[in-house]
């Protein structure tokens, strides 16, 4: 669907992707996982037109160059800085949207009523959105990225500043979208967010791509063993190992275990791997 | 063209809802137009000449108080009744411009002709004002004549004043008798037929006839003083809008809504072009409302519709221009917008904006020629009252595009490179 091969961008000194290469699949919710100054929103930018890299290439596939206008068309963005209007309500934030993607007439209230639906924001359309709180504002947000049906959704951190509720509908939202088959592209520096929805993670530090594939790849690849903990009568004894299950009958055979628990690696423990350090650091 | 205009109308929609946008779009350069052009109109029309006096009756008899509804009903004074120390209070301190006393014996005297003491009035003003009081005494005597002519004009009257006169000379040990006899042959001339064919007429008695000849002069003037304030309160309008629109700009940098813009399948030039549209539109409409109200209330009558049309366009594109550039003078709204002031106050003030140029010293007039104001005002006056030739015109507007298209240029490709 996107693809992203050998992709760099400078800003003056300073480098802000450095040989990016992946593809995401048509269908597949695609995470960017990794600090901020990782370079994702300058990824983001890339992918959908608004910056040109210095080289590489960028291409939706079947369309072309995203910094075509008529490639940008296929694609939705809700980008991390709230874009909407405040002094238009929620409705003519809508139609703002869809107009400018060329959606016209019964089609544009058609979407704007269903993209204001999806958001559960239709008692509020009429309201100006400078009334909204926080979190409505993200949902209308991305109603206004889904408003002309786009092939790419691209979600840059849309969880930004959201109150757990509002996270949680827009976790629905998305696992909605993806049930749909709809492609989209998800950055976020929550493992959480990123262990909950994307079908593949790309791991980025420093402008670079550290590490591409499912969760379990990138935990099997990078996060270690899993740590069984047991509680016996000699107290309490963590266990690195492959198969918890098969150490748990080993020790049971020998000793008395009260409790025990595994604990898994997470991508936490993937980037530890990766960098060296913890990913909020 | 759709997205252009969904542009150009969701700016237009968030410039209504924005109500601290109105006041210097639309209250401000009313405010202007309006007040400056009653402060240079003068006084209200009627009161222009009338000399303000207060009036001391000493006399207070039929004969005065006729004589003073008289000056007062002549217009040339406005005239307030007072006790002698208020009159001179209100002199001293130039509330009034002198005051009248009418001495005692003014209503006797008045129908005593041609012997004892004349009617007196005492006018009391600062000695420094001599064209005033020139005026005022000329004003009295020319009063003063009216009220003979008018006795000789009324043929009973006069003959009574006559026999007043030959009865009172009579009595009085001090009436010479050259006085008897001319006041004699006086009454037989009122009641002989001569006379009464003068007085039925009045003509004869009448000093002076003074006739007057409607020449309209040719109009190269303003008309009025709104004429001359409604052009800057249309460029105090254009500046609010260009402000208002300039900063929203700024606003959407500031915001992301321009980033996101961009990642709509729409060109920079589109962008652009709606956000130029909705402030042309604005323009266009705010300068409709003030010379619709300059046309219905003030009296400002464009000489050629044609060429305030083509003085519109050509401000409301300078000004579209300058909104660009304004767009690019800092990373803040606030930063914009003060820089903004800055440059537009001077060029305001050299260029017309504060002050009218005929009030402006030369040098001030000599430097407004770098304030697109200044052409502004210009291309509008000349559509209004200078009644220039469209060869006339073509320079101001010629420089006003000039400026609008340079000054979009320069703000399009600045924001390209921010």
């Amino acid at each position: 669907m996107l693809i992203l091969d050998d992709v760099r961008r400078r800003f003056g000194t300073l480098t802000a992707v450095d040989g990016l290469s992946f593809a995401v699949r048509k269908g597949e919710v695609f995470g960017l996982l990794g600090p901020n100054g990782a370079g994702k929103s300058t990824t983001v930018a890339m992918a959908v037109g608004v910056i040109a890299p210095d080289g590489g290439r960028v291409a939706i596939e079947g369309l072309g160059n995203p910094r075509e206008a008529a490639v940008r068309a296929h694609i939705g963005v809700a980008p991390q800085s709230l874009a909407i209007y405040d002094m238009l309500s929620g409705v003519e934030n809508l139609r703002f949207f869809g107009n400018i993607y060329g959606v016209h007439g019964a089609r544009l209230e058609e979407r704007v009523a269903w993209a204001l639906e999806f958001v559960g924001l239709t008692a509020r359309g009429a309201d100006l959105a400078d009334g909204y709180s926080g979190g409505m504002k993200r949902r209308l947000n991305l109603a206004a990225a889904l408003v002309h049906d786009p092939d790419l959704l691209v979600l840059d951190e849309p969880t930004a500043g959201v109150d757990p509720q509002s996270r949680n509908a827009l976790f629905d939202n998305i696992e909605a979208l993806n049930r749909d088959g709809r492609t989209v592209i998800y950055t976020t520096h929550y493992m959480e967010e990123a262990e909950r929805l994307c079908d593949r993670i790309a791991i980025m530090d420093g402008g670079r791509l550290l590490a591409l594939g499912t969760l379990d790849e990138l935990l099997a690849m990078h996060g270690g063993r899993p740590t069984l903990v047991v509680q016996t009568a000699r107290g309490e004894a963590r266990l690195e190992t492959a198969d918890p299950l098969a150490e748990l009958n080993r020790l049971a055979a020998t000793t008395t275990v009260t409790s025990f628990h595994v604990e898994r690696p997470t991508l936490e423990d993937v980037f530890l791997h990766l960098t060296g350090r913890r990913l909020r650091d | 063209m759709r997205q252009l205009l969904a542009l150009a109308t969701k700016d237009l929609q968030i410039l209504l809802r924005r109500r601290s946008a109105w006041f210097f779009t639309l209250i401000w350069p009313v405010v202007v137009a309006v007040l400056f052009g009653f402060a240079f109109s003068g006084p209200p029309a009627g009161t222009a000449n009338a000399i303000t006096v207060a009036i001391v009756d000493d006399d207070a008899t039929d004969g005065s108080r006729a004589f003073l509804t008289r000056l007062q009903n002549s217009g040339h004074f406005d005239m307030q009744p007072m006790a002698r120390s208020e009159a001179e209070t209100a002199v001293r301190q130039g509330t009034r411009a002198a005051f009248l006393v009418i001495r005692r014996g003014f209503g006797a005297r008045s129908r005593q002709m041609f012997y004892g003491e004349p009617r007196e009035i005492e006018v009391g003003q600062d000695p420094s004002r001599k064209a005033e009081a020139a005026m005022i005494e000329g004003l009295l005597m020319q009063a003063a004549a009216e009220d003979m002519q008018r006795l000789f004009s009324d043929r009973q009257a006069s003959q009574a004043m006559v026999d007043d006169a030959l009865a009172s000379a009579r009595t009085s040990p001090g009436a010479p008798p050259q006085l008897m006899r001319f006041l004699g042959e006086l009454k037989q001339f009122v009641g002989s037929p001569e006379a009464a064919s003068a007085s039925g007429g009045g003509p004869a008695w009448q000093p002076l006839r003074v006739t007057s000849a409607t020449v309209a002069r040719e109009r190269v003037g303003p008309a009025n003083a709104f004429e001359i304030t409604f052009p800057q309160g249309v460029l105090w309008g254009l500046i609010g809008c260009m402000m208002s629109f300039g900063v929203g700009l700024v606003s959407e940098r500031t915001r992301g809504t321009f980033v996101r813009l961009q990642m709509a399948p729409l060109s920079r030039a589109q962008i652009l072009g709606g956000k130029a549209l909705a402030c042309f539109v604005s323009m266009l409409a705010v300068q409709a409302l003030l010379y619709g109200i300059g046309y219905a209330m003030f009296g400002v009558r464009p000489s050629s519709w044609a060429l305030l049309a083509l003085a519109s366009l050509s401000v409301t594109v300078a000004f579209c221009g300058l909104m660009m550039l304004v767009a690019t003078l800092g990373d803040t709204e606030q930063a914009a917008s003060s820089s903004a002031w800055a440059i537009m106050m001077p060029l305001s003030m050299v260029g017309g904006g504060m002050i009218p140029q005929f009030i402006m010293p030369a040098w001030m007039n000599a430097v407004g020629v770098v304030s697109p104001m200044r052409w502004g005002i210009r291309a509008i006056e000349g559509a209004l009252w200078r009644q220039f030739s469209l060869v006339e015109m073509a320079l101001p507007c010629l420089i006003l595009a000039v400026v609008g298209v340079v000054c979009f240029a320069l703000g399009s490709r600045r924001l390209a490179t921010a």
